[in-house]
């Protein structure tokens, strides 16, 4: 079954391609993927990604169970406060990255990915179960809409819909928020290294309104609908993990370069796996590639060096900010350090790359492009 | 959105197009085919010089988010390639049937182009 966004309609009035992903037909694309990624970039983008999940975890013991099962230690984010985090299987691979926002004492939301609402909630449900926790977990994925506003004027377009001064929302801050008519879940949070923020909306039939309103508002900065083609690079462009790609397959934090996320002061699922691998130090980590030659790396791509097989792509593109292609790789630790030069095969043929610095876009791009 | 087929024009139903001279035919995407694929950023071209069979891979043109191989329509020998394409991929999206063309075969077997449609045919494939 293919699920839709309760936007739908609104997405095809407004010209929208649709594509599949994770289950969901969602839109790739309104204008042009270039287009949508430039306008995040330099004014404001309206996203749809009511495909992520939303999931409550809510009692006494939330805290503890979100401990248990995420590499954070609940206890160090207050009330108010979004935290990106991973959830581990006890192997040390990922089974989710996610943000969960603490809301009240006891009450938190977590947004895993598209697709991911019925492993992570029946994952918790057992694990709060295993350890006699008393947590109430509920799946209501489908009962939100979730809508992105993203770019260095989101706030500005957003503040015209709100009492409430948004300069006093800071970076990973979460509270509840009236706006544009719509009493919502507000986070100063995104996915594309831009100043942004996400609004979760219940119910979901309000979104229409909401989305209709933010759109008007942000007109005089000439604000776009965006589709996931866009978010895909802008994302790519600041080295952010896309979980379908860059945890196939069975991947730790730490081999995707996530080790600051981790925790270390707290015990949870996955910690012995990580704690052994970190001391062994001999395993392929999240490599971010700059091609020097023409060519666009694509998911799975080849990484040589000298003839011999060092790594693979797991996402690529062509920069738009950059118009050079892009890539992260996981690549054998020997072959990884900034400045190295590999060859990344584009069909069959080695185009060079160089090992650089996350991110692939920084913050001064916009201002000076 | 009106897209543009050409009278002039040969087709296949994957959305090349072919102008036939003589001996020569030159070949692109059509109107339809680059506004599906949108935003073209990264064109790979064969070598002059090459030989094709009708159905091996011809070139490569790439968008942001996907790849899309152009096989041969009709067998020949790559004679010139728009070698423009290269730095500005755009064109096929600007101008498909002029500017954006991307190869000239030299054909070898004539009776290949029966195979191709007329433009009422290929209308009638959309």
């Amino acid at each position: 079954m293919v699920l839709k966004s309760p936007l739908y309609k609104v997405h095809e009035e407004l010209g929208a391609r649709f594509t599949e992903f994770a289950g969901f037909e969602m839109p790739i694309q309104f204008s042009s993927i270039k287009d949508e990624h430039i306008a995040v970039r330099k004014s404001v983008g309206l996203f749809d990604v009511s495909h992520m999940s939303n999931v409550w975890i809510i009692g006494k013991y939330a805290e503890k169970l979100i401990s248990l099962t995420t590499v954070e230690e609940a206890s160090k984010i207050d009330v108010g406060k979004s935290q990106y985090t991973e959830i581990l299987r006890e192997n040390g691979t990922v089974i989710d990255d996610t943000i969960f926002m603490h809301l009240k004492k006891g009450k938190y939301m977590i947004i895993p990915n598209a697709g991911m609402n019925e492993i992570i909630t029946n994952w918790l449900k057992d694990k709060a179960e295993e350890h006699n926790l008393d947590v109430k977990i509920e799946d209501v994925s489908r009962e939100y809409v979730i809508l992105a506003v993203q770019g260095p004027k989101s706030r500005d377009t957003l503040q015209k819909l709100t009492d409430t001064d948004l300069k006093s929302i800071g970076f990973f801050a979460c509270q509840y928020i009236d706006i544009a008519g719509a009493n919502c879940i507000i986070s100063h949070t995104g996915y594309t290294g831009e100043l942004g923020f996400e609004l979760q909306i219940t119910p979901s039939e309000k979104a229409k309104d909401v989305f209709y309103k933010i759109m008007e508002a942000g007109k005089e900065f000439d604000i776009k609908p965006i589709g996931l083609g866009a978010r895909d690079t802008l994302r790519l462009e600041k080295c952010f993990i896309l979980a379908g790609n860059e945890f196939e397959g069975g991947r730790t934090p730490l081999e995707a370069t996530l080790g600051w996320t981790v925790n270390w002061d707290h015990d949870f699922i996955g910690k012995d796996a990580l704690l052994k691998q970190k001391e062994k130090g001999d395993f392929e980590r999240l490599t971010k590639l700059k091609c020097m030659g023409k060519g666009i790396p694509r998911h799975g791509c080849e990484i040589q060096k000298d003839g011999k097989t060092v790594g693979k792509v797991t996402s690529g593109t062509l920069s738009p900010c950059l118009g050079i292609g892009i890539a992260m790789a996981y690549v054998h630790p020997d072959y990884r350090k900034v400045g190295d030069k590999l060859d990344i095969l584009i069909r069959g043929k080695p185009i060079e790359a160089e090992v650089v610095k996350p991110p692939f876009v920084d913050k001064e791009w916009a201002q000076s492009n | 959105m009106s897209e543009e087929v050409r009278d002039d024009l040969k087709y296949t139903e994957t959305h090349e197009w072919l102008k036939i001279t003589d001996t020569a035919a030159q070949i692109g995407i059509t109107d339809h085919a680059q506004s599906e694929l949108t935003d073209i950023v990264f064109v790979e071209l064969p070598e002059v010089g090459k030989e094709v069979k009708k159905g091996d891979e011809l070139c490569v043109v790439e968008s942001v988010k996907s790849v899309s191989e152009i096989y041969a329509p009709i067998s020949g020998r790559i004679s010139r390639v728009n070698e423009k394409l290269e730095d500005s991929p755009e064109t096929i999206n600007e101008s498909p049937y002029d500017d954006g063309w991307l190869v000239e075969l030299e054909i070898t077997d004539n009776s290949e182009i029966n195979t191709l449609l007329d433009a009422d045919s290929y209308k009638k494939t959309m």
